[in-house]
C-alpha cells in the first residue's frame, strides 16, 4: 500500500523531470545542428519559474479550468502507463482507457484556447484536430494489431509478453506496424514536418498565442507530459518496455533524439499534405500489419 | 398496480390535457408535467415485477396482451424520464407559439404510444401502438410548417413502408404459427426452417432499420430531426428512434433467440455479420457527413445516425459484453443526445438561430447551457468519467478480443471523427468572440435549465458509477440466455482487462484540486475583454472576429467529394419516377366526360374490329 502511494506520487514527478529534460535537450541539440551554442539544459526550468511569477491575462473561467483539466488528464495517463516496472494504476483499465484519457489533455487545451477568442487559436485547434484525425487512422490500426497479436487490451500484459518473446518491432508480424508507428511519431509529437498546429510564423503559435505568465508555465508542463506520454507509449508497445526506469529512460532518449533529427532538417507540410502522407504510407503499412497479425492468429 | 393503469393514465392524461387546455393554459401545463411525472413514478414502482396479462380477447380471437420484463422496464423508464424532461423544457419553449394544446397532446401521445410499444406482449398491440407513435411523430415533425412539412412527409412515407414490412412479417407469422403472442411465437419458431427465419428477420429488420436509421434507411432522419421543435427533437433522437433498437432486441433475442440468430448462414454471409457490417458503416459515413454541417441540429442529427450504428453493432455482435455495451449505449445516447438537442434548443430560443457560422461566445452569457453542452459532447465522444465511455469501452473491448479488429477500427475512427464535429459544435456556439448583436442576451429560463441539469448529473453519475444501469442490463442479458457479467458498482472485472472508473475519478479529482492550488499560487492574472487579443501585428476587424465558417476547411475539401448522400438521391429518383408515371396515368383520366366517351367508343370500335377480323366470339 505504501509503495503504491509512493509510486503514485513519484511517477508524475519522474515523468515531469524526463519531459522537461527532453525540452531542454531539444533546444540544445537543435542549436548544435544549426551551428549555435544553444541555451543551458535547465533553461526550461528557469523559464517556468520566472513565468510563474509574471503578470498574465485571463479570458474567463474556462480559459483557466481548461488547462487544469488538461494537466489532470495527462497525470492520469502517466499513472496508467508502465514506466519500467512502475505502474501504480495498471488495474484501472488498459490500452483503450489510455487512448481515451489521452483525449482529456488536447480537449482541455482546446476548450481553454477556444475561450481565448483569438482566430489564431481557432485555426491552430482546427489544424490540430484535423492532424489528429490524420494520425489516429494509422495509429488505431497499429494499436489494434498489437492488441490482436497479444490477445489483451492491458498494456501491462503487452509489456510482460515482450519480456519473454522479444521486442514487438523486431518480431515479424508486428514489424510493419512498428514501422508505421515510427513514421507517424513526429505527427503525434507535433514536431516538424507536422508542426502545422503551432506554426509560429503563420499563426503565432496557434493555440498558445493568448497564454502568458503562469498559463504559459502550465502549458509548458503539459507539453513536457505530452512528450513523455507519446514516447513512453511507443517504448512500451514496441521496444519491450523495460525492467527498470533507467533502461526505460535510455530507450526513450534514443527514440526522442531520432525524432529530433527529423525535426531539425525537414520543412513544414501544409495540412493537406500532412493528411495525404499520413493516410497513404503509414496507413498502408499499418493495414498490412493488421491483416498479417489477424492471419497468423486464426 | 397493473399495466393497464399505466397506459390508461398515459393516454387518458393526454386527452384530458388537451381538453383542459381549452379552458386554461396554466392548468394544461401543470397537468402535462404532472401526468408525465406520475408515469415516471408508476414505471419506477414496477421495477423487478415481471407481469403478463391478457386484457382483451375480442380481436379475431387473438388475445391482446400486456407484459413487463426487465427489457421493457428499462426502455419504459428511459421513455418516461426523457419524455418528462422534454415536456418541462417545452413549457417556456413553446409558450410563444400557437396551438399549444395540440402540441402537448401530441407530445403526451407519443410518450404514451412508446410506453405501449414496450409493454405490448403480442404483435397486434405492438403494431397499434407503433402506428399511433409514427403518426403523432409525423404531426409533431411538421409542427413548424414550411420546410418541416417536407421533412414530415419524407418521414411518414418511409415509416409507412416500414409498417407494411411489419404487416407482412406479422401476417406470415400468424399463418405459420396461428398465434401472435410474442412468447408463444418464440417457443414455436425453433422448429422453423432457416430460410423462413431469414425472411422474418429481413422483413422486421427493414421496419426497425428504418426507425433506427440504419444505413441505407437513414435518409428521413437528418431532415426530421433538424426541422422538429427542439424538445421533440430530443424525444425523437433520444427515445423514439430507439424503438427500432427495442424492435431489434425483440426480434433477434426474444423471438428468434440467440442460437438461431447466430447460426443463420456462415462466415461473412451470415445475417449476424451483415448486420454488424451495416452497423459499422452506419458509424463511419454519417460521422464524416456531420463534420460538414452548418446547422447545429442537423449536425446532431447526423451524429444520431452515427451513434445508432454503435448500438446496432453492439446488439448484432452477439456476445454478452457487446450486448451490454449496445444496450448501455442506447441508454447513454438517450441521455446525452436529449441533452444536446435541448441545449441547442435553448440557444435557438434566445438567439432565433442555430446557424453555426453566425453564433459564438455564448459561454459567458449562458453558462448553464454551456456546461450542459460540454457534458453532452464529452459523453458523445466517450471521455472517461461520462457514461458514454463505459458503453463504448464495452463494445471496443469485445470486438478486439473476439478477433474483429476491423469492426473495432470503424468504431474507433468514428469516435475520432466525433471529436471533430463535437468540438465544432461547442466552439462555434459557445467559445470565441461574442457577436455584437448577442451582447444583451439573457440566461435561459429555469424550466429550460432544470432538464439540462438533471441530464448532465445523470451522465456524470452513471459515468462514475456505471454499475447502476449495468445491473439492469446484466439482468436483460441473462434473460436472453447470455452468461452473467461480473459487474461491480464502479466497473467491470474480467480476466482480460478490467475497468475501474472510481480510481480514474479520484485521481482526476485529486490532481485537479492540487493543480488548482498551484494555479492559485502563481502571480494573479488580469481579466481582459475579448477584443484585447494578440494578433501578431495584423489588422483586427471591428465586429466579427471569430474563425467559424468552414471550420475544418482543408479536411472539407478533401472529403466532400466522397460524401454525397447517394442513397438519398436514389430515393428521390424513385419518388420522381413514380411521380412521372402517375402523372402520365393522370393524363388519361382527364376528368372531362368527352374523353371518357371517346375511350368507350374507341374500345367498342376495337372489339368490333377484332370480331370482324378474327371472329373469336
Amino acid at each position: 500500500m505504501v509503495t503504491k502511494v509512493m509510486q503514485i506520487i513519484l511517477s508524475p514527478v519522474l515523468a515531469l523531470i524526463v519531459g522537461v529534460f527532453f525540452l531542454g535537450l531539444a533546444r540544445k541539440i537543435m542549436a548544435r545542428i544549426h551551428w549555435r551554442y544553444g541555451p543551458p539544459l535547465v533553461q526550461p526550468v528557469i523559464d517556468m519559474i520566472r513565468l510563474f511569477y509574471q503578470k498574465s491575462v485571463s479570458h474567463g473561467r474556462m480559459f483557466d479550468l481548461g488547462i487544469i483539466l488538461s494537466l489532470a488528464g495527462s497525470i492520469v495517463v502517466v499513472l496508467i502507463l508502465p514506466f519500467g516496472q512502475m505502474c501504480p494504476l495498471s488495474s484501472s483499465g488498459g490500452l483503450l482507457v489510455i487512448l481515451y484519457i489521452m483525449l482529456l489533455a488536447p480537449l482541455g487545451l482546446a476548450l481553454s484556447g477556444g475561450q481565448g477568442a483569438n482566430p489564431n487559436i481557432s485555426i491552430g485547434i482546427s489544424r490540430k484536430l484535423i492532424l489528429s484525425l490524420g494520425y489516429e487512422v494509422p495509429l488505431l490500426l497499429v494499436l489494434l494489431a498489437v492488441m490482436t497479436r497479444y490477445k489483451t487490451i492491458s498494456i501491462v500484459e503487452v509489456v510482460n509478453a515482450q519480456q519473454s518473446t522479444g521486442w514487438s518491432i523486431i518480431s515479424w508480424p508486428l514489424f510493419l506496424s512498428g514501422l508505421s508507428y515510427f513514421l507517424i511519431l513526429p505527427a503525434i509529437l507535433g514536431i516538424r514536418p507536422f508542426d502545422v498546429s503551432s506554426a509560429p510564423q503563420e499563426i503565432s503559435s496557434g493555440a498558445m498565442v493568448e497564454y502568458g505568465g503562469k498559463y504559459l508555465a502550465l502549458v509548458t508542463i503539459e507539453h513536457a507530459f505530452a512528450l513523455f506520454i507519446s514516447i513512453a507509449l511507443f517504448v512500451n508497445l514496441f521496444l519491450g518496455g523495460a525492467a527498470n526506469p533507467i533502461i526505460f529512460f535510455a530507450k526513450m532518449l534514443v527514440v526522442f533524439v531520432l525524432g529530433l533529427f527529423i525535426h531539425a532538417v525537414f520543412p513544414r507540410f501544409r495540412i493537406e499534405q500532412a493528411i495525404k502522407y499520413l493516410w497513404k504510407w503509414p496507413t498502408l503499412l499499418a493495414f498490412l500489419g493488421l491483416i498479417i497479425t489477424l492471419a497468423i492468429r486464426s | 398496480m397493473s399495466l393497464e393503469l399505466v397506459l390508461i393514465a398515459a393516454f387518458g392524461g393526454a386527452l384530458l390535457t388537451y381538453f383542459l387546455g381549452k379552458t386554461s393554459a396554466k392548468v394544461r401545463n401543470f397537468l402535462a408535467v404532472a401526468i408525465s411525472l406520475v408515469l415516471v413514478v408508476f414505471v419506477a414502482y414496477l421495477y423487478g415485477k415481471p407481469l403478463e396479462k391478457t386484457f382483451y380477447f375480442g380481436f379475431f380471437d387473438l388475445g391482446l396482451v400486456l407484459r413487463l420484463n426487465m427489457l421493457s422496464w428499462f426502455f419504459a423508464i428511459t421513455i418516461a424520464v426523457v419524455g418528462t424532461l422534454s415536456i418541462i423544457f417545452s413549457l417556456s419553449y413553446i409558450r410563444a407559439r400557437e396551438k399549444n394544446d395540440f402540441y402537448f397532446l401530441m407530445m403526451l401521445l407519443v410518450n404514451a404510444a412508446m410506453l405501449g410499444i414496450v409493454l405490448a406482449g403480442d404483435l397486434v398491440s405492438f403494431y397499434i401502438f407503433w402506428e399511433i407513435m409514427s403518426w403523432s411523430a409525423f404531426l409533431l415533425i411538421s409542427y413548424n410548417r414550411g420546410p418541416a412539412l417536407a421533412a414530415g412527409m419524407k418521414y411518414i412515407i418511409m415509416s409507412v413502408i416500414g409498417s407494411l414490412c411489419f404487416l407482412v412479417g406479422m401476417l406470415s407469422l400468424y399463418v405459420s404459427f396461428d398465434t401472435l403472442n410474442i412468447s408463444q411465437i418464440a417457443s414455436a419458431i425453433t422448429s422453423a426452417s432457416s430460410g423462413y427465419i431469414l425472411f422474418i428477420l429481413t422483413s422486421f429488420g427493414i421496419t426497425f432499420g428504418i426507425k433506427n436509421a440504419v444505413l441505407p434507411f437513414h435518409t428521413w432522419l437528418p431532415d426530421a430531426h433538424s426541422e422538429a421543435p427542439a424538445p421533440f427533437s430530443a424525444v425523437l433522437s433520444g427515445v423514439l428512434i430507439k424503438m427500432g433498437t427495442y424492435g431489434f432486441l425483440l426480434i433477434l433475442y426474444v423471438i428468434v433467440g440467440l442460437k438461431l440468430f447466430l447460426g443463420l448462414g456462415s462466415g461473412i454471409f451470415s445475417f449476424h455479420s451483415v448486420l454488424c457490417l451495416l452497423g459499422a458503416i452506419t458509424i463511419l459515413i454519417p460521422t464524416f457527413i456531420a463534420m460538414l454541417q452548418t446547422d447545429a441540429k442537423r449536425l446532431l442529427a447526423w451524429s444520431t445516425v452515427g451513434q445508432a450504428g454503435y448500438i446496432i453493432l453492439g446488439i448484432a455482435f452477439g456476445t454478452n459484453l457487446a450486448l451490454a455495451g449496445g444496450i448501455f449505449h442506447f441508454f447513454n445516447h438517450s441521455l446525452f443526445k436529449a441533452l444536446l438537442f435541448l441545449a441547442v434548443g435553448a440557444v435557438e430560443f434566445r438567439t432565433q438561430t442555430r446557424d453555426l457560422d453566425s453564433l459564438g461566445g455564448l459561454a459567458k452569457k449562458m453558462p448553464v447551457v454551456f456546461i450542459a453542452t460540454l457534458v453532452g459532447i464529452c459523453a458523445l465522444i466517450g471521455v472517461p468519467l461520462t457514461s458514454g465511455f463505459v458503453s463504448k469501452w464495452l463494445i471496443y473491448k469485445t470486438l478486439i478480443l473476439e478477433g474483429s479488429p476491423f469492426l473495432a477500427f470503424f468504431a474507433l475512427v468514428g469516435t475520432w471523427g466525433t471529436i471533430l464535429y463535437s468540438y465544432k459544435l461547442i466552439h462555434n456556439v459557445f467559445l470565441g468572440q461574442l457577436p455584437e448583436k448577442y451582447k444583451d442576451i439573457r440566461k435561459s429560463p429555469f424550466s429550460m435549465q432544470l432538464p439540462m441539469i438533471v441530464l448532465s448529473l445523470a451522465i456524470l453519475v452513471f459515468g462514475i458509477l456505471p454499475g447502476i444501469p449495468l445491473k439492469v442490463i446484466n439482468a436483460i442479458g441473462i434473460s436472453f440466455g447470455f452468461e452473467s457479467l461480473n459487474v461491480s458498482l464502479w466497473g467491470i472485472a474480467s480476466e482480460t482487462g478490467t475497468l475501474n472508473t472510481i480510481n480514474i475519478f479520484s485521481v482526476v479529482l485529486v490532481a485537479a484540486v492540487l493543480l488548482w492550488l498551484l494555479f492559485r499560487l502563481g502571480a494573479k492574472s488580469v481579466s481582459i475583454s475579448q477584443e484585447d487579443s494578440y494578433a501578431a501585428g495584423a489588422h483586427t476587424p471591428a465586429d466579427k472576429y471569430h474563425y467559424t465558417v468552414e471550420f475544418y476547411n482543408p479536411l472539407h475539401r478533401m472529403i466532400r467529394p466522397f460524401l454525397r448522400d447517394v442513397i438519398d438521391e436514389f430515393y428521390y429518383w424513385i419518388a420522381a419516377s413514380v411521380q412521372r408515371l402517375s402523372d402520365s396515368v393522370r393524363r388519361v383520366y382527364a376528368g372531362d366526360v368527352g374523353y371518357y366517351v371517346m375511350y368507350i367508343i374507341l374500345f367498342l370500335a376495337f372489339l368490333i374490329f377484332v370480331q370482324l377480323k378474327w371472329k373469336p366470339w
